[in-house]
């Protein structure tokens, strides 16, 4: 836990030199949550059938999607980290530490996302609710279930993160495999569009891709739209994707520290 | 003229250093053509939920995301160099460009071109030819010429923006989030019709002339004009004043790096 701690720390240092940097954050998501509420609203009046949720839950999955992207952000995580280091020849000092690498990423990957969560996600959430329609979860129990599945989620995002990472180290460079995937992972854990929107064959296709645990899972248990046991085995579903993306990553990981090695760092 | 040689004779060298990276040039264009299907895609599935936007079908859609990407292609092409000026200036490799008796700017952009350009290139002729052909249109000269100019006005616009956005880095240090605010606000007028959001929305994005890449010409050319605004003649003229502005701002911001000593 100290390790986690001194991480967050640090990810507090870098963000307060930039004060104004931290409210045009706090800016962007508003103006996210602001735009969506907008197309929701719009869309339901048109046809209020074709949703499958009143037009609240609606509207309350669509700015809770914009409120989660502070920690969310694919385009964010170890994989930068590991890129940047790959660059300037400083992987050779993380491969130095007594830590293990995998836990090392996690470690600073979590700190500073708990503090993104703490300075950015929940003033998002309380704009959102007094101003845009962000309703409480549905029940206590959704409530509960839905702090459960955050955390998967964010653990299988990591993970996920993680493997890019591992292809940086083959291919030196992220840049633009990393607009393809953020846009691919955006796409299918339903941050925009929830998957029950998507038609028949791409709907079975997120179905069952890891992405879902993302923003869809979590956010469908808040709004209530997935109770009962269908949340618990939705919460099943993303245990074992993080089980099996773990597994995978500390393997990749393995095989890409020889490598690493034989280059020299 | 004599900058342009010498812009040319930068873009050579970096092509150069570039096409070591074969791969990376692939890899690029693919990211390109998958996260446009992607955004594509989201757009389609909505439109097969609801059958239009706010009385826009389909293929308006698809035309109103051409006409960003094709702006945006030449930006990207040749001006997203901008992106990474809070790096050099936080780096301090800034200076570099300064002590050459030469144009910052023009050294500056020779740095690099944008390969990935290409793919939006060829996204946005795709998206293009498929929404004129599918919405049956046979445009007069007058029209290829208001489309043409209206292209490249966006382009000189979202450049402008960039180039703006890059120069704050002279002062704030760094311009990250303000890129990331304007990506955006990029996605949403790329995707959507911006008679869909409030009317604050509009006039953001109004003032900050991103809408004058797609949605204001689409209305003239797609012929919706029943809203009447004159706005949507007006892309040339908002990318001469925002060039002007940028360029404003960009010395301004040269000014005070070079007279902080940093």
């Amino acid at each position: 836990m100290r390790i986690f701690w001194s991480f967050a720390r640090q990810a507090f240092q870098n963000t307060a030199i930039y004060r104004f940097d931290y409210w045009l954050q706090l800016v962007s998501v508003f103006l996210m949550m602001y735009s969506v509420h907008w197309i929701w609203t719009s869309l339901y009046s048109q046809h209020p059938a074709a949703f499958g949720v009143n037009v609240a839950q609606m509207v309350t999955y669509g700015i809770l999607g914009m409120a989660l992207e502070a920690i969310f952000n694919p385009g964010q995580g170890p994989q930068t980290y590991i890129a940047t280091q790959l660059k300037s020849g400083g992987i050779d000092t993380d491969l130095a530490k007594p830590l293990d690498f995998h836990l090392h990423m996690l470690a600073r990957n979590v700190g500073e996302i708990l503090f993104r969560f703490g300075t950015l996600v929940l003033p998002s959430a309380l704009i959102g609710g007094a101003f845009l329609g962000l309703q409480l979860p549905a029940s206590p129990v959704a409530a509960g279930l839905f702090a459960v599945s955050l955390l998967l989620g964010y653990l299988a995002l990591f993970a996920l993160n993680f493997l890019l990472g591992m292809v940086a180290v083959i291919t030196l460079d992220i840049r633009s495999i990393s607009w393809a995937y953020s846009s691919l992972v955006r796409f299918f854990s339903g941050q925009m569009v929830p998957l029950w929107l998507f038609p028949g064959f791409l709907g079975a296709l997120a179905n069952v891709l890891p992405f879902r645990s993302i923003y869809a899972i979590p956010i469908s248990i808040y709004i209530g739209k997935l109770n009962g046991s269908a949340a618990l085995e939705a919460l099943i579903f993303q245990s074992v994707w993080v089980v099996a993306l773990f597994i995978v990553g500390r393997l990749a990981w393995s095989g890409v520290h020889t490598r690493l090695v034989v280059q020299g760092g | 003229m004599e900058e342009l040689r010498i812009y040319m004779k930068l873009i050579r060298i970096s092509m150069r250093s570039r096409l070591q990276y074969r791969a990376d040039f692939i890899t690029g264009i693919i990211s390109v053509l998958v996260l446009n299907a992607v955004n594509l895609g989201l757009i389609g599935i909505l439109v097969h939920r609801f059958s239009q936007l706010h009385g826009w079908t389909i293929w308006d859609l698809v035309f109103l995301y051409s006409m960003f990407v094709l702006s945006h292609s030449l930006y990207s092409l040749l001006f997203w160099h901008f992106n990474m000026m809070d790096t050099y200036i936080a780096q301090g490799t800034f200076d570099q460009f300064l002590i050459r008796p030469i144009s910052p700017l023009i050294q500056f952009l020779g740095r690099e071109i944008q390969y990935i350009g290409i793919g939006d290139i060829l996204v946005g002729v795709a998206a293009f030819s498929l929404a004129y052909s599918n919405k049956g249109l046979h445009w007069q000269a007058w029209q290829w010429l208001f489309f043409t100019v209206a292209i490249l006005s966006g382009t000189m616009i979202e450049m402008s923006i960039r180039w703006m956005i890059a120069s704050t880095a002279f002062w704030l240090g760094r311009s990250l989030s303000l890129a990331n605010i304007m990506n955006r606000f990029n996605l949403l007028v790329q995707q959507y019709p911006i008679d869909i959001f409030g009317t604050w929305f509009q006039v953001v994005v109004t003032v900050i002339p991103i809408s004058f890449l797609n949605y204001y010409p689409s209305l003239v050319l797609l012929g919706k004009a029943n809203d009447g605004t004159w706005l949507r003649f007006l892309p040339p003229m908002v990318a001469i004043v925002s060039i002007s502005a940028a360029t404003l701002v960009w010395r301004a911001g040269i000014r005070r790096y070079a007279s902080s000593g940093s």
